[in-house]
């Protein structure tokens, strides 16, 4: 144990001094969770919502893609982007490849499974006859959409920090897409992985992990929250 | 007559800091049917739980003579056949292999559900349901069987059907059977003795004609439906009389001079609720009943004494 | 679409003629999935039984503990596994570092909140009363279990399913304690990270499209084997 706690101790000074980069890191890795997952949520909870109780034809296959879609691997999302922001690619009049920017842009990508899934989930998942009988007094789509997210919203609020979550943690698309040059477009995430892998230089990678971790533990913290209100919320419904 | 299956002294069971249930004195013997009434929260699910040995006491012991099946409120299956929900009970209990079938399909012909063991489960209507829940409960045969509101949530049709084939399925001249029952109407239809529980206290233990000709205590007459309280009927200050509607008589030569305050009109003419001036009385009348306000007399046939 | 359409031309034609290097990706893929799969299955499905099921102090604790450990950034998760596999590190002797057994541990470890934490949640959705009922009619612990596990087989199933997609999409620890190293231990995902940033393109666009395939073909088949009736349990974790 002694080379772990060896490589811990010398991590620790490195976060406590502020140290530039673990800061600009930080601060780098917030902005592109929080920019990200607000785009995504922006126009995944409205989607998501009109899966969840709307009443068209091909719902169900929409649902199903919808789901489907998490599990898209993050590195396939990171390719395509590339190729795409590429010089000869569609977009390469953009020149956005291998900057911070294309970062942003994939990783909105990679929010969006999860602001439209969980949301048309947690709608989904309400007590029907809530829905249909505003729908019978005569409540109007716009009327029923917003019903149903007050209703749901800690539901929708779990797939936003899951949202959140993920961009902070993820790695394949960052790295694709941004090339994960330092100093210009890394996250965190991305910088553990270098610093292990390129660099090996532990105690700055141990540092930068335990900030992440802890940004991480945060969102999880807030998460468990929300699960023990809905709980609390539940079981006051089951016994009225 | 026989050693008691299940006996208890002085039982005294808490759920936290708060004592739920105190010093409870029961037994229960074999071949006998028991119900146990009581108002919600009175701690019927609790004695249950207890005496089961699934709560710890805080004081007090419960002696047990054979094994124990309890069959809980909510008649929960697992998502398979009716037949195999039985069969797993059996398994469960430890009943060897062959005898599961048989068992199974013996505890569902008692209950009128034979018909049903093919059926999934998720199919069944609420009543057949219950059959099923009780079946299990039954084909395990245990030495004593508890019961906990076998009725709950069914509708008038489907109560009187279950509660008919019930009665005999539950006879057993090796068991003792304690039933938690929701209502008098169940009480009466199954058992041979009525234990009344009120704020965890067991306030009466005999056959149901007995107390409710005699109840010992106005807490216990008033649970069992006297709804009539009067005092200083002749002259006594110091004694109270209750009484049901069937002691009551609207008579134009009855003593008492009473004004109607309420009637509820039921299917065979209505119930009349009058107050006097020592009190008030309830009573049913067969045919047209008279207007709210009117001024009527009053007749006593019976009715029960406590002091003041 | 100029450079993707060629690119995707030439991976295509990779795939198609079975290239070699295409083909032992796959192969290693497969058994990364294969292995670290059933191994959080088998340790993860019982666990979960237990703290679904049981009625001891800290149980609660456990579960929060468990739903949490979904949201380990996985980079952080290799960093840990890579400093205490190191020669130098307290399970050095084990030489796993730089291996594809290394990588079949590390997925695994990865791995296994999901089949714990998902299979904790299914048992606790089914009826109280079943359980309870069980055990007053003389169940048994294992009883129990088996009675549990059938009964919420479908929550279950999600658990396993969630373990075989971060198998299969899983990259930052991979690399970490894999090295990923080409011809040897890269999985799909890996590889794609590889080759996108040895800028070949046509290769990370082959392996791109394999590993959807494959993610479709396993995660898919196996959540419609799963029931339609059931409904996804999804993930609220990182992706990568």
């Amino acid at each position: 144990m002694g080379f772990l706690w060896h490589q811990l101790r010398e991590a620790v000074p490195l976060i406590w001094s502020g140290h530039d980069d673990i800061m600009r890191l930080g601060w780098v890795s917030i902005r592109l969770a929080l920019v990200a997952t607000a785009i995504a949520s922006a126009i995944g909870i409205p989607l998501g919502c009109a899966i969840g109780i709307g009443r068209f034809r091909g719902r169900r296959v929409v649902h199903a893609i919808a789901n489907a879609s998490l599990a898209v691997p993050s590195v396939i999302v990171g390719v395509v982007v590339l190729i795409l922001l590429l010089p000869r690619g569609v977009l390469g009049g953009l020149r956005i490849e291998f900057t911070l920017t294309g970062v942003y842009v994939a990783q909105t990508l990679l929010a969006l499974p999860y602001t439209v899934a969980l949301t048309a989930a947690a709608v989904n998942a309400l007590p029907p006859g809530l829905l249909d009988q505003a729908r019978a007094l005569g409540a109007g789509r716009g009327q029923l959409s917003r019903l149903a997210l007050r209703e749901a919203r800690i539901g929708v609020l779990a797939a936003v920090i899951a949202a959140l979550g993920t961009a902070l943690s993820e790695v394949g698309a960052v790295v694709i897409v941004g090339g994960n040059i330092q100093n210009h477009d890394q996250t965190l995430a991305s910088a553990v992985l270098q610093q292990t892998t390129d660099y090996t230089d532990y105690p700055n990678a141990l540092a930068l992990a335990i900030v992440l971790l802890v940004l991480t533990g945060l969102l999880m913290a807030a998460l468990t929250v929300l699960g023990q209100r809905n709980d609390a919320l539940r079981l006051r419904l089951r016994t009225r | 007559m026989s050693a008691p299956l299940l006996a208890c002294r002085g039982l005294t069971v808490a759920r936290g800091r708060r004592e739920i249930l105190h010093a409870i004195d029961l037994e229960l013997r074999p071949g006998e049917v028991v119900a146990l009434l009581g108002p919600n929260g009175a701690g019927k699910s609790t004695l249950l739980g207890a005496l089961a040995g699934a709560l710890p006491p805080v004081s007090g012991a419960v002696e047990l003579h054979g094994r124990v099946a309890v069959a809980l409120q909510s008649p929960d299956l697992a998502r398979r056949s009716v037949l195999a929900n039985v069969v797993a009970a059996l398994a469960w209990w430890g009943v060897p292999r062959p005898e599961r079938h048989p068992r199974a399909r013996a505890a569902l012909a008692t209950l009128g559900a034979e018909h049903l063991a093919a059926r999934p489960a998720s199919e069944l209507s609420g009543g057949e349901r219950r059959r099923v829940h009780l079946a299990r409960a039954i084909a395990v045969a245990p030495d004593v069987l508890m019961l906990d509101e076998p009725f709950a949530g069914l509708d008038g049709a489907a109560r009187s059907d279950l509660l008919a084939d019930v009665t005999g399925a539950l006879r057993d001249p090796a068991r003792a059977t304690l039933v938690v029952v929701h209502d008098r109407a169940e009480a009466w239809a199954l058992a041979d003795r009525l234990l009344v529980l009120i704020g965890g206290e067991l306030l009466a233990d005999g056959a149901p004609g007995e107390l409710l000709a005699a109840p010992p205590s106005p807490p216990v007459a008033r649970f069992l439906g006297y709804d009539g309280e009067l005092r200083g009927v002749d002259g006594e200050e110091s004694e109270r009389l209750l009484t049901r509607p069937g002691h009551v008589a609207l008579d134009p030569r009855g003593r008492l001079e009473a004004t109607v305050t309420r009637v509820i009109p039921t299917e065979d003419g209505a119930r009349v609720e009058l107050s006097l001036a020592q009190g008030r009385l309830s009573a049913t009348v067969d045919g047209p009943p008279p207007a709210a306000g009117a001024r009527v007399r009053v007749a006593l046939r019976g009715g029960v004494r406590f002091p003041a | 679409m100029t450079l993707l359409w060629a690119e995707l031309r030439t991976a295509i034609s990779l795939i198609a003629h079975g290239d070699p290097y295409l083909m032992q990706v796959i192969g290693f893929t497969l058994q990364v999935a294969a292995i670290s799969t059933a191994v959080a299955s088998a340790i993860g499905i019982p666990l979960g039984l237990v703290i679904g099921l049981g009625r001891f102090r800290g149980r609660e604790a456990l579960r929060i503990l468990a739903n949490a450990s979904m949201g380990l950034p996985p980079v952080v998760v290799g960093l840990v596994l890579f400093l205490l596999f190191v020669p130098a590190g307290p399970l050095g002797s084990l030489h796993l570092n730089a291996t594809r057994t290394g990588v079949i541990v590390a997925q695994s470890v990865l791995a296994l909140p999901y089949t714990v934490a998902l299979t904790v949640a299914a048992v606790r959705a089914l009826p109280r009363g079943l359980p309870d009922q069980a055990r007053l009619l003389g169940a048994g612990r294992a009883q129990l279990a088996a009675l549990a596990l059938r009964e919420a087989r479908v929550g279950v199933m999600a658990g396993v399913i969630a373990a075989l997609a971060t198998a299969l999409s899983e990259v930052a620890a991979i690399v970490i304690v894999g090295g990923n190293v080409y011809g040897y231990d890269q999985t799909l995902a890996s590889a794609a990270l590889f080759a996108s940033n040895a800028a070949m393109y046509a290769e990370a666009l082959a392996v791109g499209i394999v590993l959807l395939a494959l993610i479709l073909l396993l995660v898919g088949g196996l959540s419609l084997l799963g029931q339609f009736g059931g409904g996804i349990r999804l993930r609220l974790g990182p992706a990568a």
